[in-house]
């Protein structure tokens, strides 16, 4: 958990009540919700400009797919977990490494999380 | 018949051996006579059976009997009519040619008006195939009558000098007399060995046969049989090649109707042959099979891999299944499925493939269309169960209520990850393996406690769902009272077939734990246990609270098992 404490999360789910419920888990984490967007203009605009470590995305936001702000967010460098009720084989294999399924656990989260985000135990070069 | 076994030499024996007494009949007559011609030849002509052939008889009778230069004319002509038999024998392009040929050669020859000709047919019965001046009635009445069997390899001719002189039944001599005959030769006919029918020759009168006449009856029988032989084969060839034909075409129809693509390549891969769909497909007209390319028509991205599987069915002459996309007439690239078969010559000669193709394209749409639908209802069934987590994770705010919470929050996913697994297998079934994996996975820090062991089992999805469920009360109960609740303990989970008729029975078994006690209550867990998987699955559950630890068998049906 402490590798979440102060992280600026930047949340994207366009169902209000997950997306309260993932607030509270961040929070409980000890990381800050530093922004939510609920579809892909809001996302696309969060993801351009909010400053953040690392950002949870919806992949389905009401019908259209997440991942052209997932794209903004690779441009930037920060790391993205994907949340998805798709299962893996729906998103493509370049996004492959940090993908959770929901329903999830709080501890799942934390755990993609502290996968997705840069190793703070390496010096940065 | 009576069999005249002995030959009758004519010397002297004339009206005296078989036939009646008194003036010998014009037959004899002729057969006598007819040797004028050849009598300056003074050795007698021998062949191999040793039958004397005229010269010899004109020798012996030359003193007793006038000879006219009309009969040396007809000896002449029965010469002739073995050679215009030969000839038309040679000529003859049916069975009815043959015996046409046949009869008159032997009324001719063997100087009567009467003859017939009879073959066995299919049931083994001798009957009339040819004849001259035979009645309906006579022909009905000796029909089968025979002296030989089809099996008949060795076959005398008979000659009968008078028909009142046999053993024959009154019947069948009535017959005969009736149809004004009183002497008769039986020829066999020989085909491959076999008697295949006989000739027959009839006389008014008592009728002695001369050695020579003899050796007519049985040249013109031989000729006749060979050229009968040929004649059946010849049949047997054409109905072949009709049936060939008949069945060629047969298949050319098949191939040209049938609802799916069929073609027919060399052994390059040319196209040999295209039915109608195929040609439709391409828009290939009937008369430019031969040149016509499929190669281009195939999908730019296809044309590689499929030119490669292309090449090497063809160098290992093998068998080989395609799947690519081809632009048809109207330019639309559908998805055709190939199964190809190599073709060899009956000498084992490769000759090319010869291979349909199914359209697919509509197939594999809605294969696309049916997982699109799926995935969507998975998508949506995972978010409902997050939005319950969500209001759950509301509702249950807050210290006092974080233990209900956490358990829910816990079941909740066990329902979520058995949909998973489900959903992989697109509703069909799910690896038992796979959900007690995931179960413990939610426990991994206790991984090295549970022994988990058990071979490969596909659970329907009811069975799979309420497995999951039911593991996963289990395991929070092991975690909480049981086995993983102190760091000795340890967890057996084991599944077998028990018994007949294909059950399934999964064991959980815990030791080591702190000393058990019965629960007071009935919580969730148990009734989970013991009230859905018994009424849901029809299964039984033996769950005990031994001291040790607890113990659970569940049994699970076949019907809830897609394969063990």
């Amino acid at each position: 958990m402490n590798a979440l404490a102060g992280k600026r999360i930047l949340l994207v789910e366009d169902e209000a009540m997950i997306a309260v419920m993932v607030e509270q888990m961040l929070g409980e984490l000890g990381a800050e919700v530093v922004g939510v967007a609920s579809n892909l203009d809001q996302a696309l605009a969060l993801c351009a400009t909010v400053v953040c470590d690392a950002a949870v995305l919806d992949v389905n936001l009401g019908g259209a797919a997440v991942f052209p702000a997932a794209e903004v967010l690779a441009r930037r460098g920060i790391p993205v977990v994907f949340a998805t009720g798709y299962g893996h084989s729906v998103i493509g294999p370049q996004h492959l490494c940090h993908v959770i399924e929901k329903p999830y656990t709080r501890d799942r989260l934390a755990r993609a999380l502290a996968a997705a985000l840069p190793s703070q135990l390496l010096p940065s070069p | 018949m009576d069999r005249v076994a002995p030959s009758l030499e004519l010397s002297g024996s004339l009206g005296v051996v078989g036939g009646p007494p008194g003036r010998p009949d014009r037959d004899r007559a002729v057969a006598v006579a007819s040797d004028r011609s050849l009598q300056s030849g003074r050795q007698p002509i021998r062949f191999a059976n040793h039958t004397s052939y005229p010269a010899k008889i004109g020798d012996v009778l030359q003193d007793s009997v006038a000879l006219s230069p009309q009969i040396s004319q007809v000896q002449v002509d029965r010469l002739d009519a073995l050679y215009r038999l030969t000839d038309r024998l040679y000529r003859a392009r049916s069975l009815s040619d043959v015996f046409d040929a046949a009869l008159d050669a032997v009324t001719v020859t063997l100087g009567c008006r009467r003859a017939s000709i009879l073959l066995f047919d299919a049931a083994g019965t001798m009957d009339f195939v040819a004849w001259r001046g035979l009645s309906d009635n006579y022909r009905r009445a000796v029909r089968g009558h025979s002296p030989w069997t089809p099996e008949h390899h060795e076959a005398q001719a008979i000659y009968v000098v008078d028909i009142d002189d046999t053993d024959e039944s009154e019947a069948v001599k009535a017959a005969v007399r009736g149809e004004n005959i009183r002497g008769l030769a039986f020829i066999p006919l020989m085909a491959q060995g076999l008697v295949v029918g006989k000739f027959m020759a009839y006389y008014e009168s008592p009728r002695i046969f001369a050695d020579y006449e003899r050796d007519l009856a049985i040249t013109i029988a031989r000729q006749v049989g060979f050229a009968i032989e040929r004649a059946r084969a010849e049949e047997a060839r054409r109905k072949f090649e009709a049936d060939l034909r008949e069945s060629e075409e047969r298949f050319r129809l098949m191939s040209e109707h049938a609802p799916v693509m069929i073609w027919m390549s060399d052994a390059s891969g040319r196209c040999l042959h295209l039915n109608r769909m195929l040609r439709e497909f391409w828009g290939v007209a009937d008369d430019k099979v031969d040149s016509f390319d499929w190669r281009v028509t195939m999908h730019a991205e296809d044309v590689d891999r499929i030119g490669r599987e292309t090449w090497d069915a063809l160098l290992r002459r093998a068998a080989v299944q395609l799947h690519g996309r081809y632009r048809n007439a109207d330019g639309e690239y559908r998805i055709l499925q190939t199964d190809a078969r190599p073709r060899f010559s009956p000498d084992g000669e490769f000759l090319g493939m010869l291979g349909v193709n199914l359209d697919v394209t509509e197939r594999e749409r809605a294969d696309a269309q049916r997982e699109l639908l799926l995935a969507e209802l998975n998508h949506r069934v995972k978010n409902t169960l997050a939005v319950v987590q969500a209001i759950a994770h509301q509702t249950f705010r807050g210290d006092a209520a974080r233990a209900e919470a956490q358990a829910f929050e816990g079941r909740l996913l066990a329902l979520a990850a058995a949909h998973n697994h489900l959903t992989q297998a697109h509703w069909e079934n799910a690896a038992l393996e796979e959900i007690v994996a995931d179960t413990l996975q939610s426990r991994g820090d206790h991984k090295e406690r549970v022994h988990v062991s058990g071979g490969k089992v596909l659970l329907k999805p009811k069975a799979a769902v309420a497995i999951a469920m039911a593991l996963h009360e289990l395991g929070v109960n092991a975690l909480k009272y049981g086995a993983l609740s102190n760091d000795a303990g340890k967890v057996e989970l084991a599944w077998m077939p028990a018994g007949e008729g294909g059950l399934l029975r999964l064991v959980w078994r815990e030791q080591g734990g702190p000393e058990v006690a019965a629960p007071t209550r009935r919580g969730f867990g148990s009734l989970l246990l013991q009230r859905t998987l018994a009424q849901d699955l029809g299964g039984k559950v033996d769950l005990v609270y031994a001291r040790e630890g607890v113990h659970c068998v569940i049994d699970i049906p076949a019907a809830m098992v897609s394969a063990f």
